[in-house]
């Protein structure tokens, strides 16, 4: 039995029975949109008790900020001052958008895994390692922290580390936030395909991947461990016409305003840094 | 407080009811011990501004924990008489005394037809048992 599925099995909790969830394959599309179709879905999941898995991307360079994350901040990032702008509704650091595959996944509160926040990081996770596998890249799961605070923490996410994080040595390809409320779970997160211009400092799989990586192949790879680690049952679907109006009032009204963007977050220093670097125990 | 004698949200807040001065009845309102666990660290907290009106079942604030923001829940219908604003600088004190100095905000109540819906110690320990 492989590492992975032994950490699987030894997981303390049932994995899911098989549940039909809706898979969106977006195109690329700016910053405001793609956080206003996450919260379409969010809110969509909630309503109606069922799944959304989305894949999407980016039409230019974008940097996000975490939900408290102050916007003044970004000063401290010369190389995407030129980026456009979204702050996502999860919380966590800053990240430079731009040659990666991006997904949110959409749990109702009702699914078995929404209250297992750690699990489903998890899950999530190891389909992605088992997938990098396949491609000769022996990542690892982030599971816990141990070093020295940082003071400041640095701006972006990926020079962070956090449990449920993706890393192959010391190098972070993937990390994920979530945003809960009452009636459903958002996750979303991001595998870093390749060096973006806007944020040279943060390399991604193409620096350490054996052969060149087909992000379409990865990905599919993904989509097949996920459906097997989750229980998911792919439905393919577009978003709804519905679901498309309220994403454009929502990206306008909230993802493109000032209010919610610049002032927005928070104007005190955090109460607590939370550990920055990390040690792990579960690899594949 | 002792958590045997406050009232429990299916969002994990606790409640615990008193009488003002005036007669009013306060809803002191916290998050609970359980939910602290499962946040696991706090990194942020916000919470709503004296004055703010806030209706039961509504999010009147967030707290991020690492990787995950999270609503927090009004259990009441009422407006907001006092915020323990102090406790965003120091999240060790809401994680260290969750019934204590780690109250949230004060609720004056629009009326207690809410507290109804509310648990009391025991059923909400099932809830937690059966969310775990």
């Amino acid at each position: 039995m492989r590492t992975v599925d032994r950490a699987i099995q030894e997981l303390p909790f049932d994995l899911p029975p098989p549940t039909e969830c809706r898979l969106i394959v977006d195109t690329a599309a700016s910053g405001a949109w793609n956080m206003a179709v996450d919260e379409v879905l969010w809110q969509w999941a909630g309503e109606t008790g069922r799944c959304a898995w989305r894949l999407y991307g980016w039409s230019e360079p974008t940097l996000s900020l975490g939900y408290f994350q102050p916007y003044a901040d970004r000063a401290r990032h010369p190389s995407s001052m030129a980026c456009p702008i979204v702050r996502r509704p999860s919380g966590g650091a800053a990240i430079v958008h731009d040659r990666e595959l991006t997904y949110s996944l959409a749990l109702p509160a009702t699914h078995p895994l929404a209250a297992q926040r750690a699990i489903l990081y998890k899950l999530v996770a190891f389909a992605l390692i088992d997938a990098l596998a396949e491609f000769g890249i022996r990542a690892s799961l982030v599971t816990r922290s141990d070093q020295p605070q940082l003071d400041p923490q640095p701006f972006l996410c990926f020079q962070r580390r956090a449990p449920g994080d993706v890393i192959v040595g010391t190098l972070k390809v993937a990390g994920s936030a979530q945003r809960r409320s009452r009636q459903a779970v958002l996750q979303h997160g991001c595998v870093l395909l390749g060096r973006s211009a806007a944020a040279p400092e943060i390399t991604g799989l193409e620096s350490i991947a054996p052969t060149p990586i087909d992000p379409l192949l990865l990905q599919t790879q993904w989509l097949e461990n996920l459906s097997r680690r989750l229980g998911f049952q792919w439905q393919p679907e577009r978003l709804s016409e519905p679901e498309r109006s309220r994403a454009v009032t929502l990206a306008a009204a909230k993802y493109e305003s000032p209010a919610w963007t610049v002032r927005r977050g928070r104007n005190v220093p955090p109460a607590h840094t939370p550990p920055d670097c990390f040690d792990y125990a579960e690899d594949n | 407080m002792n958590p045997e004698q406050l009232l429990y949200s299916q969002t994990h807040e606790w409640v615990y009811v008193e009488t003002d001065p005036s007669g009013a009845k306060i809803a002191v309102v916290g998050i609970t011990a359980y939910a602290l666990e499962v946040l696991t660290e706090l990194v942020y907290l916000e919470l709503p501004e004296v004055g703010r009106l806030v209706e039961a079942g509504k999010p009147f604030g967030e707290v991020e924990s690492v990787k995950a923001v999270s609503d927090l829940y009004s259990p009441v219908d009422g407006q907001v008489v006092a915020s323990n604003q102090s406790l965003c600088a120091h999240l060790d004190q809401l994680a260290q005394d969750p019934y204590g100095d780690g109250w949230l905000v004060k609720i004056r109540l629009a009326d207690d037809s809410r507290l109804a819906n509310l648990m009391n110690y025991e059923a909400y320990q099932r809830q937690c048992q059966k969310e775990s």
